[in-house]
């Protein structure tokens, strides 16, 4: 197996004529999103360059913390999407969310780095891309069931009013609607596993298999990663939405939200 | 004759309320304007609901230190909106129960109750093949099967034709007065006040 081959940047740029192709067919199909296909393809390429000189720079440089600024980062990034996707939140939901997806991610991670491939938790080469997509996955996931549950609340209204007005709880009323929240969070997941190596090999795997990282080795990697990700999902959005529920009525039993 | 329901100074989101005394074990009829405050006065009596100042007692206790889950076990609220699932008339019982940790009631229950308010369905028959005022009849039955000590009825001749309701209320009003069960109902019906009310009181 060799190592990668170095794109230079012409190579690079006959990447972009493609969109060419995707440009007709949005216009002979009068879809109308050339403004976010051209805003899509210039931020995704303006943040990549910005995080790749961020990450060659930390990986000639290595320190620990620029790792933890990274991590931190992410984090704070994924906190401040999910809420804007969840505006409907109180404060001390969005307390619970942001301390979930922290403490979650960072132990999932720090399990991975450390125990499962052994290295120092500050290694950038591991610490960092391993961390994204367990940070981003929990993000995705936490979104997911935080809008799965908003809505579940929202069209059940009469029904929530009416057990209330009979005397249940509202711990025995709400509990229902967060565990299929979890539930739809982890399918995802749970069913790309079924179907993963079939056809296509997942990213991981395919970022180290051009690398020049044995077969054998990068599937390790991808299913380590995959249960990591499960996991971490599963742990975020149980720890959100069970912390959160409790903020969503008062000693009064009344549903405030 | 004591009180179940007293207000003092009591005042909600705008609304200010004059104090008011409602009577123990008498069917109590509460008429006024639209807006003027009847169901947001229904839903401070069961805890639903917190003043923004003032004070509501149920039995002479303060509603604001009270267990509201205990309350709302007592006070029985239907309220104008009804929910069922859109299964049996058994499920729905076994559901509602089972929201309030009890097991199934007998057969024979359910059909008192049902029977009580003019319903001849099959315990199996689906809830989502009911008129409004059927369903209507079976959301009551159930929440005065579980033999509440206060039923508040928030306009329930809305979804009731009105061919029927004089007798469901006649057989209601009954069990009611025979069970020792105080009953406040909010409705804009004159004519069913007129005939049942034993006590009327008016919002403004």
């Amino acid at each position: 197996m060799s190592s990668i081959i170095q794109l230079n940047i012409l190579q690079f740029s006959l990447i972009y004529l493609l969109l060419i192709i995707v440009l007709a067919i949005m216009k002979r199909a009068k879809i109308n999103q050339t403004k976010l296909l051209l805003l899509g393809t210039v931020r995704m390429t303006v943040q990549l360059v910005l995080a790749g000189f961020v990450l060659t720079y930390i990986f000639a440089n290595p320190h620990p913390v620029f790792t933890i600024a990274y991590i931190a980062a992410m984090v704070i990034f994924s906190i401040i999407r999910i809420l804007n996707s969840n505006k409907w939140l109180n404060k001390s939901f969005k307390i619970a969310v942001s301390l979930s997806l922290t403490l979650s991610g960072v132990f999932i991670l720090a399990y991975f780095t450390l125990i499962v491939v052994g290295v120092s938790v500050f290694n950038p080469q591991y610490t960092i891309p391993i961390g994204g997509m367990i940070i981003g996955n929990s993000m995705t996931g936490i979104t997911l069931a935080l809008k799965t549950f908003n809505e579940s609340l929202a069209s059940n209204k009469s029904r929530i009013e009416s057990l209330l007005n009979l005397g249940a709880t509202p711990k025995r009323i709400l509990l229902p609607y967060v565990n299929s929240a979890l539930e739809t969070a982890l399918l995802p997941t749970m069913n790309s596993m079924l179907g993963m190596g079939i056809i296509a090999l997942p990213g991981l795997m395919t970022g180290q298999i051009l690398s020049g990282t044995s077969p054998s080795t990068a599937i390790l990697y991808q299913i380590a990663i995959m249960i990591a990700i499960t996991t971490s999902v599963c742990i975020s959005v149980f720890c959100s939405l069970h912390f959160g529920y409790k903020t969503l009525y008062n000693k009064q039993n009344q549903i405030i939200s | 004759m004591s009180n179940i329901f007293t207000t003092s100074n009591l005042s909600i989101n705008g609304i200010h309320y004059r104090d008011l005394q409602f009577i123990e074990d008498k069917i109590t009829f509460l008429t006024g304007p639209s807006g003027a405050g009847k169901s947001t006065l229904l839903k401070l009596f069961n805890g639903m609901l917190s003043p923004s100042s003032g004070e509501v007692y149920y039995l002479n206790s303060n509603i604001a230190k009270l267990d509201t889950i205990s309350l709302r076990r007592e006070v029985s609220l239907v309220s104008q909106e009804l929910f069922l699932f859109d299964l049996s008339i058994e499920y729905n019982f076994r559901e509602f129960y089972s929201y309030r940790g009890l097991p199934c009631p007998t057969p024979e229950t359910m059909e008192k109750f049902l029977k009580l308010c003019c319903l001849d369905f099959p315990l199996n028959y689906n809830c989502s093949k009911m008129s409004g005022g059927e369903k209507q009849r079976v959301y009551i039955s159930i929440f005065l099967s579980l033999m509440p000590k206060v039923l508040l009825l928030d306009e329930p001749t809305s979804a009731l034709d009105s061919q029927n309701s004089h007798n469901i209320f006649e057989n209601i009003f009954c069990f009611c007065k025979e069970n020792k069960i105080s009953v406040i109902v909010v409705s804009h019906d004159k004519v069913l006040a007129d005939r049942f009310s034993e006590e009327h009181l008016k919002i403004k």
